[in-house]
């Protein structure tokens, strides 16, 4: 059932089994690996199913460096569905190394290893709508692809893994009517829960208070407590709560908020291909199931190990649009459309600077100059992605020239003094807002050099072409649009060590008994993947774990009336 | 031995034509001779006076199925009883959702089709030796709608993935395991006989079926289709697409127009119905045939008629 905050009685108390607290891709994912249990869950969400801007205002809040991170309220959104409803769709597993301690990472290290996760994975994977969990061309496709770089061989890096793109899926609009139709499932929409109450030994979750705009109020008993409220409001949730832990709750060494990671991301150089058109294959290729996939060169885990570098990708893109020497119309017609395209994607698309007027006539000049490939981009664009329920993931530019850039995604380490804190000032249902300090290290900018340096050497010794790059440009490019907006990592990390961790390997907060979190804020480290499939993979096994918790439970009761 | 007598009603059909293949190959089965014209009641009571059982697998539309099942009237004065064996089906549950055993009640809430398929259960439960089969959606070489159907809209990427649309699930149930369970029907002892759903346990999604089938019928990648474009073809589309259709079929014959993608299996994709087979493999020892194998026959046999 799906109902809306407004239509329960004025300070209401429902009562369930499991109360989750948002409904985004990890809160809707454990809904629906519930629904076959027969547990009664009560999922709160926020927003509603359609936009609305008082609600999302409560999502405001301060950045410390406005050029290093976009505002709180941007890259999320507080509805049904979550950030669902305007994600980008890439699906990436997390690499094995991803979760080992290294050395040379620190504070790295997950509890368990990828063996722990990929059982939830192929589930994940369908649940986004990524077609079959197998990530190699070599798995993925049954005849075999030509190579993306003819001829390029590298000891570094692999060139077979695959990124899938989900349609991308909403998973409000997607799943809602299963959730509608789940007995077990009680949804309640434009529940804002302000408040957490702990038990005066602040060991355990009594009840959940949840109010709307209008100034309503209910309460929620269950025996156990989800906050799948993504990365950066868990945090806020749980710092906000310090009636009974005066330093918020799980925090009384204070972690939360800490080892706030995003990803490193940005464009660089100019590869110049040798060789026809033909022997660069940069685009995507389309699986069985219909859904696209992109080859990435990945930087091979043994060269991380002995470089001592984190993990990284990177993929073949077209030059900067906002520069328009590159004479390409069609960039160019995407620097025209800017007004058009959503702040989350035209910020990377064009970044914030602004352009002055010749550099407006000389994107017109470009476009005018060869106006067929621009109508016949725009056609491609309004098809395949505008009005398509798949939608073409991004735009791929053919070089005429064999030019391109190279777009990197890099992982970005754990640094304590990245953070997450509340601010001063507070929204309108008297929560205090977030402020964000987000940083970046010496180490980050390490990995995307070294990798860089290792892949051009590479493109180099192969004889496939040059790379010309800055190397003294890379951490200005790495940070030309600040950290990689809505990956939002780390915030509650997960480990077994109370001074460095926030939830233990069950994603359960450390020291209250029936408190958990899900979402990406557990992750201890960011890989080079986005982080949405693992949303998806380690809520699925929260949702295995608080089932038989529960059920473990009733089963340890007594029997009424037993002697 | 006395072998049994058994009337085929419906037997040019589908599954008629494959039941009267297995019959000719069952060596305690005499076949009767199919009627010439079911609706001459002479001949009909003639046939049933000369049958032990009668299999009713006729089909189509709602005025044939209700114009076969009043011939069990004539089977009511009947000594000995002849065994029935009549096959119904699912749509008889309504638009219900869940799991569903032979005790779930009927509703005819999914228009004249499954409206009459309710009213010839009840004509055939009033006959004192009736076995009811309640078949979900059979499929394999040659079957019209579930197969040849799908091919062709699949083919021409007007099927394919449906997202929310296409998570109903789709009680499939290979055309020789259909035969088996109306085999296995007839032999039936009489405390046992009743109703049994028939189709394969843990069904697929209705968008497992149709990327499962796309693979083996090489109609892949597979199209995601929007629930505008489906609302397109139900609405704008198949009305048209289906008089024409009919107009062709009475003015050439058998044609081969356009495949319809009707409103009745729009909806049926988005049912989460799953049949409880329970029963009929319990009583009636059905094995199901794997979906893998099943949909690998089918689609051997449909592209060697396209390459034909």
């Amino acid at each position: 059932m799906i109902q809306v905050a407004n239509e329960l009685p004025e300070n209401c108390v429902l009562s369930g089994d499991i109360c989750l607290i948002g409904a985004g891709a990890a809160g809707i994912a454990i809904a629906l690996e519930l629904v076959a249990s027969g547990l009664e869950v009560i999922l709160l969400e926020a927003g509603d199913s359609e936009p609305s801007a008082s609600t999302q205002d409560l999502y405001a809040g301060e950045v410390v460096d406005e050029r290093l991170h976009s505002p709180p309220d941007r890259y999320r959104q507080r509805r049904f569905g979550g950030t669902t409803t305007i994600w980008g769709g890439r699906c990436v597993p997390f690499d094995a190394i991803d979760f080992e301690v290294r050395d040379f990472i620190a504070d790295s290290g997950w509890p368990f290893a990828l063996s722990e996760l990929a059982p939830y994975y192929p589930r994940a994977n369908r649940l986004c709508e990524a077609g079959r969990f197998e990530y190699t061309a070599e798995t993925a496709f049954e005849m075999p692809l030509p190579p993306m770089i003819e001829n390029f061989h590298s000891s570094n890096f692999t060139a077979n893994t695959l990124e899938r793109f989900s349609c991308p899926t909403d998973f409000g609009a997607r799943y809602g009517k299963k959730l509608k139709a789940a007995r077990n499932l009680r949804v309640i929409l434009n529940s804002n829960v302000t408040a957490i109450q702990l038990d005066a030994a602040g060991r355990r979750v009594v009840s959940a208070t949840a109010r709307t705009l209008t100034g309503r109020s209910f309460a929620v008993r269950c025996e156990q407590f989800v906050l799948a409220t993504g990365g950066l409001e868990v945090a806020r949730m749980l710092l906000a709560n310090r009636d009974v832990q005066p330093n918020g709750i799980g925090n009384d060494c204070d972690v939360v908020g800490r080892y706030y990671m995003c990803h490193i991301a940005g464009t660089l150089g100019t590869l110049r291909v040798n060789g026809p058109l033909s022997s660069v294959r940069h685009g995507y290729d389309i699986s069985d199931e219909g859904v696209y996939c992109r080859r990435r060169l990945a930087l091979r885990p043994e060269i991380q190990r002995s470089r001592q570098i984190g993990n990284f990708v990177a993929r073949l893109h077209h030059p900067r649009i906002t520069d328009p020497a590159h004479r390409n119309p069609v960039l160019s017609l995407l620097f025209l459309s800017k007004l058009l395209i959503p702040y989350e994607y035209a910020k990377r698309l064009h970044g914030d600077d602004a352009a002055d007027l010749k550099t407006w006539a000389r994107h017109i000049g470009n476009v005018v100059r060869d106006p067929f490939d621009a109508v016949g981009f725009a056609w491609h664009m309004l098809r395949d992605r505008k009005l398509a329920d798949r939608k073409f993931p991004s735009v791929i530019i053919r070089s005429k020239a064999n030019l391109y850039s190279l777009d990197f995604h890099a992982e970005q380490q754990p640094n304590r003094s990245s953070r997450v804190s509340l601010s001063e000032q507070r929204d309108a249902l008297g929560v205090p807002r977030l402020k964000i300090d987000w940083r970046y290290t010496a180490g980050d900018v390490d990995t995307v050099t070294r990798a860089i340096g290792l892949l051009a050497d590479d493109f180099g010794v192969s004889g496939i072409g040059t790379f010309d790059y800055n190397a003294a440009e890379i951490e200005s490019e790495m940070t030309r649009y600040g950290a990689y907006g809505g990956h939002h990592i780390g915030t509650a990390r997960m480990g077994s060590d109370r001074h460095s961790s926030v939830v233990d390997a069950q994603c359960r907060v450390h020291g209250v008994a029936n408190l958990y979190i899900a979402g990406s804020a557990t992750f201890p480290t960011s890989s080079q993947a986005n982080p949405t499939l693992t949303v998806v993979a380690l809520a699925l096994r929260l949702a295995r774990h608080l089932e038989r918790t529960v059920l473990q439970s009733r089963a340890a009761l007594p029997v009424a009336g037993a002697a | 031995l006395n072998s049994l007598r058994v009337l085929v009603l419906g037997a040019s059909g589908f599954v008629g034509r494959h039941l009267d293949l297995k019959l000719g190959g069952t060596d305690w089965v005499s076949r009767v001779a199919p009627l010439l014209n079911e609706r001459d009641l002479a001949q009909v009571a003639a046939a049933i006076a000369a049958s032990d059982a009668i299999v009713n697998v006729a089909a189509g539309s709602a005025a044939n199925i209700g114009a076969t099942a009043r011939l069990y009237d004539l089977v009511a004065g009947a000594a000995p009883a002849p065994r029935i064996v009549h096959l119904s089906s699912m749509t008889v549950y309504g638009s219900v959702e869940g799991d569903i055993d032979e005790e779930a009640p009927l509703r005819a809430d999914l228009g004249p089709y499954a409206a009459a398929q309710i009213a010839a259960e009840r004509r055939a439960a009033s006959c004192p030796n009736c076995v009811i089969l309640r078949p979900g959606c059979e499929y394999g070489p040659g079957c019209p709608d579930w197969s040849l159907r799908i091919a062709r809209l699949l083919f021409a990427r007007r099927l394919g993935d449906l997202g929310s649309a296409g998570d109903g699930y789709c009680n499939l149930l290979y055309i020789t395991d259909l035969i088996d369970a109306i085999l296995a029907a007839l032999r039936l002892p009489l405390h046992e006989a009743g109703i049994f759903n028939i189709a394969m346990p843990h069904p697929p999604t209705w968008n497992d079926y149709f990327m499962q089938f796309a693979r083996h019928l090489g109609a892949v990648p597979v199209q995601r289709i929007s629930q505008r474009r489906l609302r397109l073809e139900t609405k704008i589309l198949a009305p048209p697409m289906h008089i024409a259709a009919l107009a062709a079929r009475r003015l050439f014959g058998p044609a081969s127009t356009p495949a319809v993608l009707s409103p009745s299996l729009v909806r049926a994709c988005s049912q989460e119905i799953r049949l409880d087979t329970s029963k009929a493999e319990r009583i009636l020892g059905l094995k199901w045939t794997p979906l893998a194998e099943g949909l690998e026959r089918t689609a051997r046999s449909i592209i060697a008629s396209k390459g034909s």
